[in-house]
């Protein structure tokens, strides 16, 4: 990845399916005007071992990771879809909501329990009929990308990222760590773990970083892996999908003849 | 308000146990009262390292049922003042103490001592979370390579998520010949890929096998051996204080290892 504008990576190309990621099974925070939309992933699309824990988990590095961006006080709408949540598990929510400075203030659920359980909490509740969803379905085939997801944050061994859009990461990819996106990946730091980009099948994501050292690249059904010998020096590299399989090229190369030749 | 430390790393073997008894000792060395809580419920150590095991008569365990006041769990350490030990029980498994329980535990210890210090079991699994439940900051311990390194990454996560915030590095059992000759990660390589500031190295040597087994912590010794004053310099930077690192490299950069290297590269 050093002197070559583009170079030439191991390629293998695996079944569309295998790897068609379903971007949707996180939490998700998204700003509605001037409230902040808390999106639980529905129970149906985490069966299982993906725990309360988990989910728990989720939300906290979320929110530490855009801290930054949410202005003191502002209100929360909890989108708990068919998640059944008691008394303590919203109110574990709150206090983490709290910590950075949020408040939750409105719960949608399609549970009653939920309901009952955040109205008893104090919290103002809208009961939905099941049907109704505010997301894409799963199943419905994505039109149009999420608005980017800003992370500041080490994305550390173990951890997942998916969005059903870009994913910007102010910090390093760990090794073990993971980031899917629908749309481009972008890490400004060093990319160490895996990042898989246009995860819906779109083979004209890209993955930029700094420093790219992946433990393996996957953009839509293409997958790389970085070559045996690290290069001895390194560059913001940008890595996209040729017939050929996933080339490297060094950024500043990259911006010369793909980007200003589409214009 | 006391300090209430969890030493973890999530790899076993590399030193947890260790380091919990020597900082322990080292704390207490500086004047503070130490209570070091052994998490690791099933396979309890510390008592071994510190030399307290026939001293051992209640367990947390007999506290948490009331078979016994806290008090009277504690075991002191005659050597150094200062110093009590909670042992865990050693027939039970990890599931029969809770987050909460271990909460209220730790709690009350830290109504009496200045540090309690909570030895963590590998892992990251129930008496994991039953160690940094009542924790407020963490030092990591971690050997340099490449598997303990990335353990260490996902505890970090972990306890990032739990609002542990305050994370110190403690990179164990460095042999600084090895990284000179390139052969092993570097304190920096570590540092690298886990982003949390360093408290201390401490370097690889026989005499801390020595002291375990005999259940003398080296920085009680009356020659303080490089490992010992590496754990008591951890201890003075846990206080705030300004204390340089060791040069570990320095005796390893003679002029017969410069022409070595010269020839390998």
């Amino acid at each position: 990845m050093t002197s070559d504008s583009a170079q030439q990576l191991e390629i293998s190309t695996v079944p569309q399916n295998d790897l068609a990621v379903d971007c949707h099974l996180q939490v998700r925070l998204k700003t509605e005007g001037e409230r902040l939309l808390l999106i639980l992933p529905p129970e149906a699309a985490m069966p299982g071992a993906a725990s309360w824990f988990d989910l728990w988990q989720q939300l906290k590095h979320r929110l530490n990771a855009g801290e930054r961006f949410w202005q003191a006080n502002s209100t929360v709408h909890l989108m708990a879809q068919d998640r059944l949540l008691d008394g303590q598990k919203l109110q574990a929510i709150a206090d983490a909501l709290l910590e950075v400075q949020l408040q939750l203030q409105r719960v949608y659920t399609t549970r009653r329990q939920t309901a009952v359980a955040a109205a008893a909490a104090g919290y103002s509740v809208e009961q939905q009929p099941p049907t109704y969803s505010l997301n894409q379905t799963p199943s419905e085939p994505a039109q149009l990308l999420a608005e980017p997801l800003y992370l500041q944050i080490t994305v550390r061994s173990g951890i997942e990222i998916r969005h059903p859009g870009t994913i910007v990461i102010l910090g390093d990819l760990n090794p073990g760590g993971e980031v899917v996106a629908a749309g481009d990946i972008f890490v400004w730091g060093r990319l160490r773990g895996v990042a898989h980009a246009g995860a819906d099948g779109n083979r004209n994501c890209r993955i930029m970083a700094l420093q790219m050292e992946p433990t393996q690249l996957r953009i839509a059904d293409a997958v790389a892996r970085a070559p045996e010998t690290p290069p001895s020096q390194f560059y913001p590299e940008v890595a996209y999908v040729t017939p050929g399989g996933i080339r490297i090229a060094r950024a500043t190369d990259f911006s010369k003849t793909h980007l200003l030749l589409n214009s | 308000m006391s300090r209430i430390i969890v030493i973890t790393s999530g790899k076993g073997g590399v030193g947890k146990t260790t380091v919990t008894a020597n900082l322990g000792m080292a704390i207490a060395r500086l004047g503070r009262r130490v209570a070091l809580v052994d998490a690791d419920f099933g396979l309890r150590n510390l008592d071994l390292l510190l030399g307290l095991e026939n001293r051992v008569v209640y367990t947390a365990v007999d506290v948490l049922a009331g078979q016994c006041r806290l008090e009277q769990a504690l075991v002191k350490d005659k050597r150094q003042e200062g110093v009590v030990l909670l042992p865990a029980a050693q027939s039970r498994t990890k599931e029969v103490v809770s987050p909460d329980q271990m909460k209220k535990l730790v709690g009350a210890l830290a109504e009496k001592y200045e540090y309690v210090v909570i030895d963590s079991p590998a892992g990251i699994e129930m008496g994991f979370q039953n160690a940094i439940a009542a924790a407020k900051e963490a030092l990591i311990v971690t050997t340099p390579e490449i598997a303990a390194v990335r353990d260490a990454d996902r505890v970090v996560g972990l306890l990032e998520a739990q609002g542990i915030k305050r994370i110190h590095l403690i990179v164990n059992r460095l042999k600084p010949a090895m990284v000179q000759a390139d052969q092993m990660m570097s304190v920096q390589d570590v540092q690298e890929i886990l982003a949390i500031p360093l408290i201390g190295v401490i370097p690889d040597d026989e005499r801390v096998i020595v002291s375990s087994n005999r259940g003398e912590p080296l920085v009680l010794a009356e020659h303080v051996s490089l490992p010992g004053i590496a754990v008591n310099n951890i201890a003075r930077r846990l206080q705030g204080e300004n204390i340089p690192f060791l040069d570990l490299m320095a005796e390893h950069d003679n002029l017969l290892n410069r022409i070595r290297r010269l020839f390998r590269s």
